[in-house]
């Protein structure tokens, strides 16, 4: 019997990729090109599909070594359109690695190519692609500090500047070409872009026209996403109602889809803005599903956050004894991924907490006693200061001033 | 004014409850990347609707 040759490998590859299973088609792809073959713009294609379903597996370093392949090939036998294609998927690759500048580089190269083939299809991609590349930028320079979304330096926010203006440059192509599942990845990612920059009118209106196209589709993961996104848009404009009513679709959707990760986040998220609603029961409840779920999907750190948001909740319900239970148990956990700021603010909860309750509070004594080590750690600070210190490093979310008086 | 413990417990509870502050965690949700593609058989058909021989068969490897 004839041994298989590399297109027949290839056509299978393609076939399982297709049909969802990379990880089959990757060892067709592999075996294809060690059978090898003298047709250029075949193994080309081959590599490019390599490099794809690298991507997929999240197997960045092999992704970017077969478009890489691809790219070399295109230039040698000087296929232009496949070499827009492979800078293209170098670029994407590159964004996810977090080489912004080269895949800015590769981006550009693509969207040059398009226009100069005079592709409108290409260039919209090449735009999308170039946007989320300046996204990633800004959110990764802004993700290095403590900002909030809309107090940014200058850098982040010319990132972001960039970004919002590559989104609208391909939704003027995609709304010309009629594409709406394009104008629907478009207007998602410019209306994150408009949260971070911290215009949340802009960035609602982006989320609401991304909501309709995905209803259009039947798209039940983007719908999900976008009321997430509404959400948040909401909590930063102060308006917790709204914000807990695009939650609560989250959340419904996350159970309908069985995804056990998104359900967790929005009961995290709702917790939250019942906090913010000071409607602390609700809270205790939404953090309490939150931590079933974090503790069935053996997330410590999300179990830690739900135990600190508990104790925060309990604590403002006067309900000193199980505000103390999850202060405990966040100091475990804290300790366990070892998580030093999270086990600071948990110690620094504790002493408070026994202090309301006092100091003779005896099974606790030791726990006091290190407290006071952590304390002295801090170059003599006051402990108060300790504790916002450990909590910005938290990740927390600060309100912006002007809506601090709504609930103060 | 208040009892020392009455003062003590409504300082905790404005102080720890995050009345301007909560724990957020980063969960943007953004769109998925568009990634190009290239097919083996999109370029096949392209070689039979033409004259050309396709000649895939012939290996560079021979073990």
């Amino acid at each position: 019997r004839m041994e298989a040759s590399c297109l027949e490998l290839a056509l299978e590859g393609e076939r399982l990729c297709k049909a969802g299973d990379c990880r089959a088609g990757v060892s067709f792809f592999e075996a294809a090109v060690q059978v090898g073959t003298e047709d250029l713009k075949t193994l080309s294609a081959i590599y490019s599909q390599l490099g794809n379903a690298y991507f997929y597996l999240h197997e960045y370093a092999k992704a970017l070594e077969y478009h890489h392949h691809d790219l070399t090939l295109a230039r040698t036998i000087g296929d232009l359109l496949g070499e827009a294609k492979a800078s293209g998927n170098l670029g994407n690759t590159l964004k996810v690695l977090g080489n912004f500048e080269e895949a800015i580089v590769c981006c550009q190269r693509h969207l040059d190519i398009s226009r100069e083939l005079n592709d409108k299809v290409g260039e919209a991609r090449a735009l999308y692609n170039l946007g989320n590349v300046y996204h990633s930028k800004g959110k990764n320079v802004a993700s290095a500090g403590t900002h909030d979304p809309g107090e940014l330096p200058d850098d982040v926010k010319n990132a972001l500047q960039k970004a919002a203006n590559y989104y609208e440059e391909n939704l003027s192509i995609v709304t010309e070409l009629g594409d709406r599942a394009a104008q629907g990845r478009a207007f998602g990612n410019l209306g994150n872009t408009h949260y971070l920059l911290g215009n949340f009118r802009s960035a609602v209106l982006a989320h609401e026209q991304r909501l309709l196209i995905a209803k259009e589709f039947g798209d039940r993961s983007a719908e999900r996403r976008a009321y997430s996104n509404l959400g948040n848009a909401y909590v930063f404009l102060g308006e917790f109602e709204t914000a807990s009513e695009y939650y609560k679709r989250t959340l419904q959707l996350a159970r309908q889809l069985k995804d056990r990760a998104v359900e967790a986040q929005a009961c995290y998220s709702l917790g939250n803005t019942y906090t913010l609603l000071q409607d602390y029961e609700k809270a205790i409840d939404y953090h309490l599903k939150h931590l079933v779920i974090a503790q069935e999907l053996n997330d410590k750190i999300g179990e830690g956050r739900a135990c600190w948001s508990l104790g925060n909740a309990y604590t403002a319900l006067g309900n000193h004894d199980q505000a103390m239970h999850f202060a405990e148990r966040h100091l475990e956990i804290s300790r366990e991924v070892g998580d030093r700021s999270g086990e600071l603010t948990a110690r620094l909860n504790l002493s408070d907490l026994q202090m309301v309750l006092g100091l003779s509070y005896s099974t606790n004594n030791s726990m006091m006693a290190e407290s006071h080590v952590v304390d002295n750690s801090l170059n003599g600070t006051r402990p108060r200061v300790g504790r916002r210190h450990s909590m910005e490093n938290m990740e927390l979310m600060k309100l912006t001033p002007e809506k601090v008086h709504n609930w103060n | 004014s208040q009892p020392l413990a009455g003062r003590q417990a409504a300082e905790l509870q404005s102080k720890v409850v995050p009345s301007k502050q909560i724990l957020h965690s980063d969960n943007m949700e953004m769109e998925p990347e568009t990634m190009e593609t290239k097919s083996v058989t999109d370029y096949f058909s392209k070689l039979h609707m033409g004259s050309l021989v396709y000649s895939c068969t012939s290996k560079r490897k021979s073990k």
